[in-house]
């Protein structure tokens, strides 16, 4: 069973996407509010994934996936967002992260997908 | 005003009637002896100031001067004629005409070049001439003895009382002499230099009555000296002569000012326009006065209170009126005066070029004006609609994405079981969810492209091309823009974008931008049917609109069978270079997908 840190700012969409992953397999380790205490949730938790909202009210997405790659071995980062990959262009093209998936679609499934592809 | 037009008439009259006089002046002398060359000299005199007068009068009829060298020409030569015939009567007008010549010339040394003396100081010493022949005059023919017996005033013939008048005459017309030449030297030292130059005939023509007069006085009665008188004359001829020829210069002078005119009327400013007057008129000395409503003064253009002039003070006025309205005088040598309606016509003019001026700059200013307020309303418009972005990503796009995976969590709750028709009705939910997401994202990407103002020109254009239905091929660089050029040329590559999906039928298309040292260039060419028509549709305006706030143009080349090419230039500052790259360098992760 692989653990999942879900970074959000909505609490809607970490309940639900908790709920969501629950359901699919995955053990939902912690929620974090904002990027600074994702960093620090993810240190202390030391989850297998990590699901990053790319419009946090601190720091961006992009960077705290940055953060992440530092210090240790890493976790798979899910980037997300309610806006399509086409808002953010050629910066999902590559980066710390293993991809991205609207948060309409997050699932368990599509999360391993991402995993097979990389 | 009278009409002083001189018919050819009259003209012909005036200088036959000279001739006839000279003429007989000369049969006359010439009777009684040989013929001496002081009279024939004496003759042209006359002739010269009749024939100019008359040309003078003919030309400028409104000026007095002319009028004032006949009479001055005629009673010259009448005079001198009428004491060649033997009669008392005739013979007494004759001198007393001849004598009354000296105010005559006086007033046209003084009133030159306007015709009209300009001062009371001008009126004493033609006053003194006119004492020494009129009063003083009669006088001394009440005691003048003549061995001809010709004095028909002659009542107490006293040959010493005539002696002493006849000195008292010469000194008094000396004294009048003199003063004429202060005067005038006074109005030849404040003048500047192109009008001095005017007042030279005038002011030789004081010195030379100065040097008669006082040659009497040293010269016994009758008996002046020959070789004098000679030269004297020949500076009288010379005097009419001379002003003639200035009139005829500054007629020309007239037309290189109306030249000036046109030439100052491209570049003048109310600074230049003492200058450029003072430079037209050949007068250093002008100076241009302001009326200050509000202060109901004359101001400079400095704003410092200016005096008018006094008359006499060889300086005049010439106000500048509009609609009745005084606006400004012009300070300037009298003897502009000459040239009447000169000052006021080219000053007018300038003014008028000046007013241009002020006009064009209050246009340029308002035209500025617009230009910015333009900019800032395309400004509001880019932020209000990065703000609708924004609302629409926090608001129904959140609840959208909150709905679909409640519908999902519901669908997966329902699992295998509960009733067919239910778990159908979830998954179509679903995927109307899904749709009108889909459907919001477009507009919201329509709207303002994130993708734009977060990583560039280049990465919002290849993600526009990520979405065309035709093979695009994007050569844009990384380098980063104003926002506001990013955006107008983001709307022109997505406008031309969405016309070749729409209209174009082509299979191919190439977006290409280019960033030169001040400008930008976008091209975006399709190979479909051509035949666009740039005036269909408000797409094309619209966009032409927001470039026009940049100063930039747009075209379109669209051949029927040839394609399309939509070519835009915008200015822009020298770009910024691209961010540094690569910022989340990949390390592990190659591959990713979107969805």
């Amino acid at each position: 069973m692989s653990t999942i840190l879900i970074v959000d700012d909505d609490p809607r969409f970490r309940t639900q996407a908790s709920d969501v992953l629950g359901s699919d397999g995955f053990v939902v380790v912690g929620e974090a509010v904002d990027g600074a205490s994702g960093l620090e949730a993810a240190r202390s938790l030391q989850p297998d994934f990590v699901l990053l909202d790319i419009g946090l009210p601190d720091i961006e997405g992009f960077e705290v996936a940055q953060a992440l790659s530092i210090n240790g071995p890493p976790p798979f980062v899910v980037l997300t967002s309610s806006r399509d990959a086409r808002a953010y262009g050629r910066r999902l093209a590559n980066g710390h992260f293993l991809g991205f998936i609207p948060k309409e679609r997050i699932s368990g499934a599509a999360i391993r997908a991402l995993v097979d592809r990389g | 005003m009278l009409d002083w037009a001189i018919s050819n008439r009259i003209r012909a009259v005036l200088l036959m009637t000279a001739g006839a006089l000279g003429l007989g002046m000369l049969v006359g002398n010439a009777q009684r002896g040989p013929l001496a060359l002081g009279t024939v000299l004496e003759v042209l005199v006359g002739w010269s100031f009749v024939a100019c007068g008359v040309f003078i009068w003919s030309r400028r009829p409104a000026n007095r001067l002319g009028r004032l060298m006949t009479i001055v020409g005629f009673l010259w030569l009448l005079g001198r004629t009428m004491t060649l015939v033997p009669n008392p009567f005739v013979y007494t007008a004759g001198l007393w005409l001849t004598d009354l010549w000296a105010p005559a010339f006086a007033l046209f040394l003084l009133s030159y070049p306007t015709g009209r003396l300009s001062s009371r100081a001008d009126l004493a010493i033609v006053a003194v001439f006119l004492f020494v022949t009129v009063p003083l005059e009669f006088l001394w023919f009440l005691f003048l003895v003549l061995d001809s017996g010709l004095n028909a005033l002659g009542i107490a013939p006293n040959e010493s009382a005539a002696h002493v008048i006849d000195t008292i005459q010469r000194v008094v017309i000396s004294i009048g002499a003199a003063l004429l030449v202060i005067a005038l030297g006074r109005r030849w030292v404040r003048s500047s230099s192109p009008v001095r130059g005017r007042m030279v005939p005038v002011l030789a023509g004081a010195i030379a009555i100065l040097l008669q007069s006082t040659s009497w006085i040293f010269f016994s009665s009758g008996a002046s000296h020959e070789l004098l008188d000679d030269l004297i004359f020949l500076s009288q001829i010379a005097i009419p002569i001379a002003v003639l020829s200035v009139m005829l210069r500054s007629r020309i002078a007239r037309a290189a000012v109306a030249d000036l005119v046109v030439e100052l009327g491209q570049t003048p400013t109310l600074a230049r326009l003492r200058d450029a007057l003072a430079d037209a008129l050949s007068d250093p000395s002008l100076q241009v006065a302001y009326w200050a409503p509000n202060q109901d003064r004359f101001v400079d253009a400095a704003g410092e209170p200016v005096e008018l002039p006094d008359d006499g003070t060889g300086q005049a006025v010439t106000m500048l009126e509009r609609n009745g309205v005084r606006e400004a005088a012009i300070i300037h040598d009298a003897i502009l005066l000459e040239e009447p309606g000169l000052v006021a016509s080219v000053a007018s003019a300038m003014w008028l070029a000046v007013e241009n001026d002020r006009l064009t700059t209050e246009v340029e200013t308002q035209l500025q004006e617009v230009r910015a307020s333009r900019a800032r309303i395309v400004e509001a418009g880019d932020l209000e609609r990065k703000r609708v972005e924004r609302d629409l990503h926090d608001g129904a796009q959140q609840r959208l994405v909150s709905l679909s995976l409640e519908l999902r969590l519901a669908r997966n709750a329902l699992g295998e079981a509960g009733d067919p028709a239910v778990r159908r009705s979830l998954d179509r939910a679903a995927d109307e969810a899904m749709a009108a997401l889909s459907e919001l994202r477009d507009l919201a990407l329509g709207i303002h492209p994130l993708i734009l103002t977060e990583s560039g020109l280049g990465e919002a254009v290849e993600s526009l091309a990520d979405r065309a239905s035709v093979d695009v091929t994007v050569d844009v660089g990384p380098e980063r823009y104003s926002p506001a050029v990013e955006g107008a040329a983001y709307f022109v590559i997505s406008e031309a974008l969405a016309n070749v999906t729409k209209y174009a039928n082509a299979t191919r298309a190439l977006v290409r931008v280019r960033c030169l040292a001040d400008h930008m260039t976008i091209g975006v060419t399709d190979d479909g049917i051509g035949g666009a028509d740039p005036r269909a549709g408000s797409g094309l305006r619209g966009l032409a609109d927001r470039l026009a706030v940049l100063d930039g143009t747009i075209t379109i080349d669209s051949p029927i069978g040839g394609g399309t090419t939509v070519s835009a230039t915008i200015p822009t500052l020298p770009p910024m270079p691209p961010p540094v790259p690569a910022r989340y360098a990949a390390t592990h992760l190659d591959d990713t997908m979107d969805e």
